[in-house]
């Protein structure tokens, strides 16, 4: 009760900041390309790519929880939408459900386009079920409903973004993360990774001209979020430097880490920050520079969920 | 209403570890990798001519408001009406949410691996699936009208256990007294294990 004792988890390491990360990204994506559809312009591709990249992401972020299960058939009770009643004040069973309900409308949204596609008509599988009536079915009712369908697969979206910073502030022992700034750096984290991907994907596998008044918007978006997630990080560095032990120690950790000080903040944010601002304020435009400040960003999206799980200090009385 | 809770005294914990013991063989922990659900630390306190050893068992806190129950997405962490704060195996997936979000690391968990070697070590064995696992205050017991098996085997009776909504019961006197306090009771868990700090009586 006199002493304390200050020590880093070993129980939630890398496997949950890749759930994060992959959960994060993809409801970011899928968000995205709906919106962009939605009120921008009808875009088939781009909801394409968006939308099977989106769900293969959350698919992942899910396998890697799910691998890392202890008992494996007991997920039963958090799939079905049953666990709103059951634990409604349980940030995973919110998160799961978002999670399938985003995949669900996600490819209920894309499957018009995916019926008109060749590509998809061709997979050996898919081509089979896209075609059948009862997927018929679902196609018109998403074209009928199509804003309907859209937004109910962007609220799961930035409920899925918000959640994965949500589920760390649940924790109230570690003042890294029992605080109102992680849901906010981590949907705005994941929200940036998904513009830099979307980025990535419109320089290489969907190169229209047409697409050029979006990449510019998606860069200029990027760069706002890339500036809002320094000031916020600048706020927990201020916010984790005095107040309790265990936020110090986080700071101790984090601050003092070349990794996350070069590897995160420098080349993850600062580094696209610098190259999305040459291109949309200088004379040249460089597709080179937004590939590469792509990479870095989706890079640094991971390293942040990386080092915030390796942070969090617990202290102990004894 | 029946609010169960213990009094850890510091100043007659002798550091035998009966309690670690007990609960290992009533409650079949993981012994070989370490894992219990009551531990006894055994520190150095003070420099020079005054140092001095302590010992500090902990378990878990059966919080009013347990951090772990919120977590819990399956409801297999549950909090009977008399304050136990239990773990039903059988509902739990094992995403391990609980043990991160318990201040008092009281969690740890039981994988197949561990199913397979308890069997070995101890014979028959109480559960069959994979899950986290804690202090149940020997709910089992308690039920039974016994105490747990740790403030039974406790030489020193360093560990009281009762029921704090019952004004005749000891527990209940030494808590309301003020001399035991909970651990860390800012995170506004309201734990359920008060201790007797050793420093009070040495003045």
């Amino acid at each position: 009760m006199d002493t304390m004792t200050y020590t880093t988890q070993h129980i939630w390491t890398w496997w949950i900041a890749m759930y994060l990360y992959f959960g994060g990204l993809g409801a970011a994506t899928l968000s995205i390309t709906f919106l962009t559809d939605m009120y921008c312009r009808p875009h088939r591709s781009l909801v394409l790519w968006g939308a099977v990249s989106g769900v293969v992401l959350l698919g992942l972020s899910s396998a890697v929880l799910f691998g890392h299960l202890l008992h494996h058939a007991a997920v039963i009770y958090v799939l079905t939408p049953l666990a709103f009643i059951e634990k409604p004040d349980s940030w995973i069973a919110w998160g799961t459900q978002f999670i399938l309900w985003m995949m669900v409308w996600g490819t209920v949204y894309a499957l018009p386009y995916m019926r008109e596609s060749e590509s998809f008509a061709r997979f050996p599988v898919v081509g089979r079920l896209i075609n059948t009536g009862a997927a018929a079915a679902v196609a018109k009712f998403c074209i009928r409903w199509r804003s309907v369908v859209g937004w109910l697969a962007t609220i799961n979206g930035v409920g899925t973004a918000v959640y994965t910073g949500l589920l760390l502030q649940s924790f109230p022992a570690v003042a890294l993360w029992h605080n109102p700034g992680v849901p906010l750096l981590f949907t705005v984290s994941a929200f940036s990774t998904a513009f830099a991907y979307l980025l990535l994907l419109m320089h290489t596998f969907i190169r229209s001209e047409d697409d050029e008044d979006l990449r510019h918007r998606y860069e200029l978006l990027d760069l706002i979020l890339i500036a809002s997630e320094l000031v916020i990080l600048f706020s927990f560095f201020n916010y984790t430097l005095s107040g309790s032990e265990s936020g110090y120690r986080s700071a101790q950790l984090l601050w003092h880490d070349w990794g996350w000080l070069i590897g995160f903040i420098g080349f993850g944010l600062i580094v696209p920050f610098l190259l999305e601002l040459r291109n949309l304020t200088g004379k040249s435009f460089s597709r080179m520079a937004t590939v590469v400040s792509a990479l870095l960003v989706l890079t640094g999206g991971y390293l942040l969920r990386h080092y915030f799980m390796y942070a969090g200090v617990y202290a102990y009385p004894w | 209403m029946t609010r169960y809770a213990m009094v850890i005294d510091l100043n007659t914990c002798v550091g035998c570890n009966a309690c670690m013991a007990a609960c290992a063989m009533e409650n079949q922990t993981p012994v070989w990798k370490d894992k219990w659900r009551t531990y006894v630390h055994d520190e150095e306190i003070g420099v020079t001519d005054q140092v001095r050893r302590r010992f500090f068992p902990r378990l878990c806190n059966h919080c009013d408001n347990p951090p772990c129950l919120t977590v819990c997405p399956t409801g297999a962490t549950h909090k009977r009406a008399d304050g136990i704060v239990l773990i039903n195996p059988d509902r739990c997936m094992g995403c391990r949410a609980c043990a991160m979000a318990c201040p008092y690391d009281a969690r740890y968990e039981v994988t197949y691996g561990d199913i397979d070697k308890g069997r070995e070590f101890y014979g028959e064995l109480q559960r069959d699936v994979p899950s986290m696992d804690k202090c149940s205050f020997c709910a089992h017991r308690v039920d039974q009208g016994r105490k747990p098996a740790c403030v039974e085997t406790c030489v020193g009776s360093a560990r009281q256990f009762g029921d704090l909504d019952d004004p005749s019961d000891p527990v209940a006197q030494i808590v309301g007294s003020g001399i035991a306090r909970p651990l860390m009771p800012h995170f506004g868990t309201s734990p359920n294990i008060y201790y007797i700090n050793d420093m009070k009586r040495r003045g």
